[in-house]
């Protein structure tokens, strides 16, 4: 609960018309130093990490001279303040280095991995949301009742099936048993390479083709780790929507609401769930967020080339420049979710402009 | 709201319901390979040793010679129709296939196998392991491997060595023969054209490279114009599945041909399925516990021995090595030359006998260490050796993770994992387990287990020497056994508990793929019916 308070804080801060430039300033300022804070992270997880840099670019086998010559051209005899220089500097000018587990540099491989799991997680949060706020709402307002109770145990089962599992018995039944969707991967593999890529998310890219066939396809691939994924936000979603509204159903703007005969169901959406946008706005952002570096294990499970894999690669193989930047992207889009938010609030709350 | 939400509901399923079934069956032209494509950093046969980029390099590239991958002594002509080896042993004249064209439509020449071979060598990577070791180094082998006319290509020996092992190192996937004036209009800064050739390929083998994606896919096509004829499958891919479980069933839905690296649990249940057919190919490699003899406990003999009796090497034989590996207590690999018959003369699983043993080398009260797994996949093993070490009083703490850079920079104490090797010879396993020419730790002669285990012996040192000089067969073979022996007596600090197997998994319908040792399985005349 304490980063929603957090959020909502900052975003509710002082707005007066005049000063509007100055505030924007203000946030422009506090997301450059939160940057430049994220970057010194970085580039110290790269220090910390147990792998020799040389090695990690010669590979063990190496002679001396090898090993010397690669120690200077990385610039490891400087100081190592000269280092995290060089290194904002690399970033800007998007070269993040190259990763040795997969050879390639390591900008090239996440414009590759980013799409997918962007895909993937709006895909589960679409799904966590669709069910988890009307779940959530139907049981505040029969509290108690059955509705109640099957949202419980959807939301205490999201909580503790592990989510592997979830997805190996999701495979088993719906594409062993029922055919439904595909097995791994994000498209039928004989539909491989058949559209372009421009946005990198299949879906979006077969639409864009026209290609209906490709479209189902990705759909079919997409489907089942988005559900089993949207199913673990579904729990924590409708846990929260259904406090939220509790909170709201108590107030007496809905009782005189409800005293001057409006319908319940007017007085439910109209009324209390207008109320609530805003906080279910930060939940499902937050959500989202958790999603994007969240889908390791369901990215393994799916064998689904997203930056999920790629780090737990990078973290199994020491490979430096992947964890270093794919930490930093995990961080600048923690950042990008908290500016939109906090713009969103603003139009959907009065009181904040 | 609530009608909105009723109408996304509404849509969705009827999406799902417009969906197709997943076809479930992969076409008949096409082959679909399942197996773990995120640590291919390279496509570059020069840089390579691993697995399965090891497989798929072999399908882009023919070598000059290639190894039958049952009649594994027996080489046969690739690129090198037939060869002559001089009487005295120290040069090779191959006479090249003619009208062989490169996927590019470049006609192939003596040149451009000679230009591979010197790359390689020239380059100093991994793929040069085997073959640097007959003396061939940058400077030299511009003068030893050349082209005297488009047909005709000479390699001379920088020193004594058995032909045999040379031909046999011409056959790994790292010798293949590069398109080099396609390569070359790529090359940068003097790179051989190495930037370019990681992540792209001049092609000489019957497929070619269409679509490489790291952690996710492989795609080839067959390449019309291949001199061994058109092969069946047009297109061969090779798919990412990470997740065994995940793999499985898909070999069960035929939504894959062939799978690599299918867990022991899985093994067991498509071992029981009739559309099913599982390969145990055999590897030049063992399973082993390493001791460190920098550590002063470990290096005591009666330790070591101590560490013979302590692994319940039966059970495991029965259960996580049942599909990866067959009890073998030797160096040298079954059915090869100096091999013993049998798995006659084997460790005893036997904790008290261990006990003993620790008691006299000064133990009575047991020993407490740490225990590397060389990665997640040797996680069982490891568990099933810290339960039976406890018996006989040795504890060990596991390290989860992957070890193997420990292992290589002499950071562990107690160590598990398996070799493997591409040389269908003894001398293969003889260079990894018995030979480390210095025992200092500044020679960094990581490539040799022995070197990493900081064991010295020097009569088997000069034991493996002797057997890369010999050339008569049967003299070979006697010293592989005396090494053997010799081994064996001297309470090895790794000690070889199975001979490593690699389990293929194939789908009843595919013909023609047969698991090479060597790991250069080839795909141009798998056909599915």
């Amino acid at each position: 609960m304490a980063p929603i308070t957090r959020m909502a804080a900052f975003g509710r801060g002082a707005i007066p018309t005049s000063a509007g430039l100055r505030v924007g300033l203000g946030r422009v300022v506090s997301v450059l130093f939160t940057l430049l804070g994220l970057l010194a992270l970085t580039f110290f997880i790269g220090r910390l990490l147990p792998a020799d840099p040389v090695l990690a670019v010669t590979g063990p086998e190496v002679t001396k001279a090898t090993y010397d010559r690669v120690y200077l051209e990385l610039g490891l005899d400087r100081s190592v303040w000269q280092q995290f220089l060089g290194y904002i500097g690399g970033v800007l000018q998007g070269d993040l280095g190259r990763s040795t587990t997969t050879g390639q540099p390591v900008m090239q491989d996440l414009m590759r991995a980013f799409p997918a799991t962007l895909e993937l997680s709006l895909a589960a949060a679409i799904v966590g949301s669709a069910v988890g706020i009307p779940l959530g709402i139907a049981a505040a307002v029969n509290r108690g009742s059955w509705i109640d109770h099957i949202a419980r145990i959807i939301g205490l089962a999201g909580y503790s099936i592990p989510i592997f599992w979830m997805g190996l018995m999701g495979l088993f039944l719906f594409y062993a048993k029922l055919h439904w969707v595909g097995p791994s991967g994000r498209v039928d593999i004989f539909y491989e390479g058949m559209v372009p890529p421009v946005t990198g998310m299949m879906m979006v890219d077969a639409a864009i083709a026209g290609d209906w066939t490709v479209f189902r396809s990705a759909f079919a691939h997409l489907i089942l780790p988005a559900s089993v994924l949207g199913y673990y936000s579904t729990a924590y979603i409708s846990r929260m929507t259904r406090s939220f509204m509790l909170e709201q159903m108590t107030q007496e703007y809905v009782i005189a609401a409800r005293a001057k005969g409006l319908s319940r169901s007017a007085v439910i959406w109209r009324h209390a769930f207008k109320n609530i946008r805003v906080q279910l706005l930060t939940v499902v952002a937050l959500v989202f967020g958790g999603l994007l570096d969240g889908t390791v294990l369901i990215e393994t499970v799916f064998g689904w080339p997203g930056v999920g894999q790629y780090l737990t690669r990078g973290l199994q193989f020491n490979d430096i420049n992947v964890v270093m930047s794919t930490v930093l992207m995990i961080g600048v889009l923690f950042l990008t979710i908290n500016v939109v938010s906090d713009w969103l609030y603003r139009r959907l709350d009065p009181r904040t402009r | 709201m609530a009608r909105f939400a009723r109408r996304g509901l509404v849509g969705l399923v009827a999406a799902l319901a417009l969906t197709p079934p997943a076809l479930a069956q992969t076409p008949p032209n096409m082959l679909v390979i399942g197996t773990d494509v995120g640590s291919i950093p390279t496509l570059d046969p020069a840089a390579l040793n691993a697995r399965t980029v090891s497989e798929l390099v072999s399908n882009l590239y023919d070598r000059l010679v290639q190894i039958d991958p049952i009649e594994l002594q027996t080489v046969q002509p690739m690129l090198a129709e037939s060869w002559e080896v001089a009487p005295d042993g120290s040069k090779i004249t191959m006479k090249m296939r003619e009208g062989v064209t490169f996927a590019s439509g470049n006609p192939f020449t003596a040149e451009d196998a000679a230009w591979s071979i010197r790359r390689v060598i020239k380059m100093g990577q991994v793929g040069s392991t085997d073959i640097a070791q007959w003396g061939f180094t940058p400077e030299n082998v511009d003068d030893l491997v050349r082209a005297e006319d488009d047909t005709t290509l000479v390699i001379e020996l920088p020193e004594k060595v058995s032909t045999d092992l040379v031909l046999y190192s011409l056959a790994g996937s790292s010798l293949g023969i590069i398109d080099s004036k396609e390569a070359m209009e790529h090359e940068a800064n003097g790179d051989l054209a190495a930037d370019w050739l990681r992540g792209n390929a001049a092609e000489s083998g019957p497929f070619s490279l269409v679509e490489w994606r790291p952690n996710d896919l492989v795609i080839t096509q067959r390449n019309d114009n291949y001199w061994g004829g058109q092969p069946a499958m047009e297109r061969v891919l090779m798919r990412h599945i990470p997740e065994s479980g995940n793999l499985r069933l898909q070999l069960e839905g035929a939504s894959v041909d062939v799978g690599h690296y299918v867990g022991a649990s899985d093994l067991e249940a498509l071992a029981e399925n009739p559309d099913i057919e599982i390969q145990n190919t055999p590897g030049f490699g063992f399973y082993y516990i390493a001791l460190n003899q920098k550590d002063p406990d470990l290096s005591k003999p009666k330790v070591r021995e101590a560490f013979q009796h302590v692994l319940d090497w039966q059970g495991l034989a029965k259960a996580n090595m049942r599909f990866n590996g067959v009890p073998w207590q030797s160096i040298i690999p079954q059915g090869m030359a100096g091999a013993p018959q049998a798995l006659e003369d084997h460790y005893d699983f036997d904790p008290e006998k261990a006990r003993a043993l620790l008691a006299e080398a000064g133990y009575p009260d047991g020993l407490k260490k740490r225990l590397y797994p060389a990665s997640d996949a040797h996680l069982l093993n490891v568990e099933s050796l810290q339960a039976t070490a406890r018996l006989a009083g040795i504890d060990l703490e596991v390290i989860p993770g992957q070890h193997v850079p420990d292992f290589r920079a002499r950071d562990f104490d107690v160590y598990m994992g398996n070799s493997g090797g591409r040389l269908p010879d003894p001398f293969a396993t003889a260079t990894h387990y018995a030979y480390n020419p210095d025992n200092s730790d500044e020679a960094r002669l990581s490539g040799y287990y022995m070197w990493r285990t900081a064991w010295d012996v020097p009569e088997l040192t000069a034991l493996t020497e002797r057997s890369k000089r010999e050339t008569n067969p049967e003299a070979r073979a006697e010293i592989f056994a005396e090494m053997d022996k010799l081994y064996r007596e001297s309470d090895p600090s790794l000690i070889v508990f199975f001979q490593r197997i690699d389990p293929y998994v194939l789908r009843a319908n595919v013909e023609g793929y047969t698991g090479h040792p060597t790991w250069t399985t080839r795909w141009d005349e798998v056909t599915k019916n």
